[in-house]
């Protein structure tokens, strides 16, 4: 790349023609200081902190704002730089506030850092300052105004990055404002990061407000598992305690962006809600234990109950998908050495026989190159932010898309065509497309399809898959209980072979592919989640499970679970009143940020991470209490010192897609169709105990959303209550179909 | 929020740019939308116009709060937009404020009780020759006097 040379404070430097010169001074680590550039936001140059001088022209020139060219010579150090540098820092300072000690973002506050290099000691401006009145944005950010520089970067940043521009400069001059429209508040699932990109005291983290400074903190590399990314962040803590989240970057993942999911979660950590000791019930009653009577009697129970009877026959395991990498093979170990093959991670899906098996075959990087992205059954936006906006910049930079959802989502970029349709429909257009590209291919179409006819809207999707060189089909999560799942995934399997597009598979989220890369599944003669609730097991174990909000059908897995023959073990960072119904043993395991392991992100890659605070008062990483539960149990193997030794353990082991070989099926059904999704703030334990998360806009999603005409035919009304959840009518939903989010599923009818 | 009328004026406008780039009539819908309502916008009229020109609310009411030609308080019939920049205050336009509020008694940014007047300061008007200044409606009134200024309001109606 290295094109051009130009010298800088006497140096040659190798560059490229056109570059800005700051991004050859950051790549040469010579600094420059700024406020308003930013490298992932478009160029601004208002805030002229940047000025260097520039042989041969008359002024000093901004280094964010010009381009380099050859031979061009620039002195960032002489006397001409520093004293402009220096009158831009006095001027910064003149309605800037001078209160340091009491700004929150005293420390890691780059006006404070610039001014402690540039500034002068004393102020010479005596007059007043301006001071300027808060808007109240929302429960995440905290604004105080009157230290706000005017860089604009969170507004580049709602409009370029967020998508959606929700911060702008109003007034003029002296009294130019940096706020939202009409105090409606910041509402984008990405918001927090105007915290990071703020570089004063002006945007800072509304949970954090006050709590400490950032000297007070380790800094702890971590991975966040709220999502199919893992976006790279820090943890940071204090004495023990995780206090505050932020990005780290990784350009191949999250770039330096995190999803507000990922950023204040960590709020849940300190609830109240903890399950903090080993617990047994004995008669009847919870008794609070120590960990070696807990856990023998958590052996004992599987002994008599199981495996002393029926070998592992009668044993079951299911765990959550937020689990770790290294939980899902101790526990599918386990339950092997005691011959058992009955474990599942998939507790949401009705219809374990009819399910998604599609690879993904992206990388997270190369989605931003795509030219077309065909989207099925996702609110993209919610339940994978990042990487919806990976596919936000492929818009931008000319991507058409195009959408097959049974409601209309608001995406944040421009969509081509979306197809609003019931879940029943997906698998016809997708037969339809697929119809199209064989007859225009000249190959001979499959018996499936032969009364199948294109109409438009296929013929149209087809166009745009066999024109396109980088397409990439998307299949979502509401897909997953489609009464067509497999079909359509198999569908898409033959379109994407057929016109070379690329597939992502985003139906299960967080950690789900760790528990794949596991075999944390069912193997020969095991049973799967819904065969083992009906088939009256005599014991359980069970990893981070919450009835309510894990099973597709709450009702009938509890009622299985709370069975007087059945023990139940149960590992929960959280308590719960279901599980301490139905449980014979409690065991506190540590939550997320509590606990090492390894997240497997969307492309593949696996992410390790230490624990950043260790496991509150009696709770253990679940990797240690499964390690020592097989101790108990005399089997072989399981003699880890650390989860990076189970982690080499796995990595050496390789796993398969099993294809699966039934035929597509396009018979649709009729009536009315639910389509349960869990509110984007409220996938795992840990983010539903985050309170500010949960006040956001986000955050209160739950609600069951249908149009006039299905409503009718249910008999609910606006503000009535369906499957237990408030209705709201809209014709932004698919005909026969109800549309619900909510934090708690639906017990069986989605 | 729009009327019909309104929205034609502004589809006008709206024409003369490539499509797509519908925003690019913004001051002009404004201005329409303002002249519709009384001489002035509220939050709700902003937000009328961004909608209707599919841009961010808030991009809106950036330009809205901008410029000088849009008021966001209601305003008299006539607006008295007085300068106060450099060579208007070197020839008194200071004074000359104070004297129009005595004689109206309202202060800048208020209207007269029998809504027919509001003083507005004002930056230069470009009409630098003849400061002191003031405009009312198209019309620049030069070289001000105490005596001038009775002369032009009391006409007003
Ligand atoms: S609030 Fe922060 S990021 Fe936004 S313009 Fe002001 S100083 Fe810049
Ligand atoms: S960083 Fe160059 S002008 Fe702000
Ligand atoms: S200063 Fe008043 S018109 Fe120029």
């Amino acid at each position: 790349m290295a094109d051009i040379e130009i010298e800088i404070d006497g140096n040659v430097v190798k560059a490229k023609a056109g570059e800005m010169l700051i991004a050859v001074t950051d790549r040469e680590g010579i600094s420059v200081p700024r406020f308003c550039y930013h490298k992932k936001l478009s160029i601004a140059a208002n805030c002229r902190m940047c000025l260097v001088d520039v042989e041969g022209a008359p002024k000093p020139q901004p280094a964010c704002s010009t381009p380099i060219n050859e031979g061009m010579k620039v002195h960032t150090q002489n006397e001409k730089a520093k004293a402009s540098q220096k009158a831009v820092m006095e001027f910064l300072l003149i309605n800037h506030p001078l209160d340091c000690p009491i700004c929150d973002q005293g420390g890691e506050c780059e006006l404070q850092d610039v001014a402690m290099s540039y500034g002068s000691d004393v102020s010479r401006f005596t007059e007043g300052k301006r001071v300027v009145t808060d808007s109240d944005i929302g429960a995440l950010i905290h604004t105080d105004m009157t230290r706000c520089i005017h860089c604009t970067r969170c507004v580049r940043f709602g409009s370029e990055i967020g998508g959606i521009m929700e911060m702008g400069g109003t007034g003029r001059g002296e009294d130019l404002k940096i706020e939202p429209f009409l105090k409606e508040g910041i509402t984008s699932e990405l918001s927090g990061n105007m915290i990071d990109v703020c570089p004063v005291g002006a945007l800072t983290s509304k949970p954090f407000r006050y709590e400490l400074r950032t000297w007070q903190m380790h800094s702890v590399a971590n991975i966040a598992r709220h999502d199919l990314v893992g976006s790279n962040i820090f943890t940071q803590t204090y004495k023990g305690k995780v206090k505050r989240i932020v990005a780290r970057d990784n350009d191949g993942v999250n770039e330096t962006w995190i999803s507000d999911r990922d950023r204040f979660s960590y709020e849940g950590l300190a609830h109240e809600n903890r399950l903090l000791k080993p617990q047994i019930k004995v008669d009847g009653q919870w008794k609070a234990v120590e960990w070696d009577k807990a856990l023998e009697f958590a052996v004992r129970g599987l002994v008599n109950n199981a495996l002393n009877a029926d070998g592992g026959n009668k044993l079951g395991a299911l765990a959550s998908n937020t689990a770790t990498l290294e939980e899902f093979h101790l526990l599918q170990k386990m339950l092997r050495e005691v011959g058992s093959e009955n474990m599942d991670y998939r507790l949401n899906v009705k219809d374990l026989d009819n399910v998604i098996d599609l690879e993904s075959t992206i990388k997270l990087a190369v989605l931003e190159e795509v030219e077309y992205s065909l989207i099925i059954g996702s609110n993209l936006r919610l339940e994978q932010p990042m990487i919806n906006h990976r596919l936000r910049k492929a818009v931008l930079a000319g991507a058409s898309i195009d959408v097959i959802n049974a409601m209309s989502f608001d995406f944040n970029y421009r969509t081509n065509s979306e197809n609003i349709v019931a879940p029943d429909r997906t698998v016809v257009i997708l037969a339809e497309v697929l119809k199209s590209i064989l007859e225009r291919s000249g190959a001979e179409i499959p018996e499936y399809l032969s009364t199948i006819k294109v109409d438009d809207v296929a013929k149209c999707i087809a166009d745009k898959l066999l024109a396109s060189n980088n397409s990439v089909i998307i299949l979502g999560e509401h897909a997953i209980n489609n009464p067509q799942a497999a079909s359509i995934a198999k569908l898409i399997r033959e379109i994407a072979q057929q016109t070379g597009a690329a597939t992502l598979n985003v139906s299960a989220t967080s950690n789900s592919i760790a528990a794949e890369m596991a075999n944390f599944v069912p193997g020969q003669g095991g049973l799967n989640a819904n065969a083992m609730l009906a088939a009256d097991l005599s014991a359980y174990i069970l990893l981070e499970v919450y009835p309510q909000y894990d099973f597709h059908d709450f009702v009938q897995a509890i009622e299985s679970l709370d069975n007087k023959n059945t023990f139940v073990i149960s590992m929960n960072s959280f308590k719960d009143k279901e599980v301490a119904r139905y449980s014979d043993v409690m065991l506190p395991i540590a939550s997320f940020y509590e606990t090492s392991g390894s997240h497997i992100n969307i492309e593949g890659v696996m992410q390790s991470f230490a624990a950043a605070v260790s496991a509150p008062s009696e709770s253990k990483p679940a990797w240690k209490v499964l390690k020592v539960l097989a101790d108990l149990l005399e089997l072989p193997g399981f003699h880890y010192a650390s989860s990076e030794q189970i982690t080499s353990e796995i990595s050496n082991q390789s796993h398969q897609y099993k294809v699966d070989d039934k035929a597509i099926n396009i018979t649709t059904k009729r009536g009315v169709s639910v389509i349960w999704q869990k509110s984007p703030y409220a996938i795992d334990v840990l983010s539903r105990h985050a309170t500010a998360l949960q006040v956001t806009k986000i955050g209160q999603m739950h609600s069951a959303s249908m149009n006039k005409a299905t409503a009718k035919k249910e008999e609910v009304k606006e503000g009535g209550q369906y499957l237990g959840v408030p209705v709201i009518i809209t014709e932004k939903v698919a005909d026969n179909c109800v549309f619900v989010n909510a934090n708690q599923s639906t017990g069986g009818r989605a | 929020m729009i009327s019909n009328k309104a929205k034609k004026q502004i589809d006008d406008w709206v024409a003369k740019y490539p499509t797509g780039r519908q925003s690019s009539a913004v001051m002009e819908a404004l201005k329409i939308v303002q002249a519709e309502n009384g001489n002035s916008l509220s939050a709700e009229s902003i937000q009328a116009v961004a909608n209707y020109l599919e841009m961010p609310s808030i991009a809106a009411a950036e330009v809205a709060t901008f410029y000088e030609n849009y008021n966001h308080k209601p305003v008299g019939k006539h607006t008295i937009r007085i300068c106060h920049n450099i060579s208007c205050m070197l020839n008194g336009a200071d004074d000359l404020v104070s004297y129009l509020e005595k004689k109206l008694g309202v202060r800048t940014g208020q209207v007269t009780k029998d809504g027919l007047l509001n003083v507005k300061k004002v930056e230069c008007l470009g009409a630098c020759v003849g400061a002191p200044m003031f405009q009312i409606g198209d019309t620049y009134y030069e070289n001000l006097t105490e005596k001038k200024i009775d002369d032009i309001v009391d006409n007003l109606k």
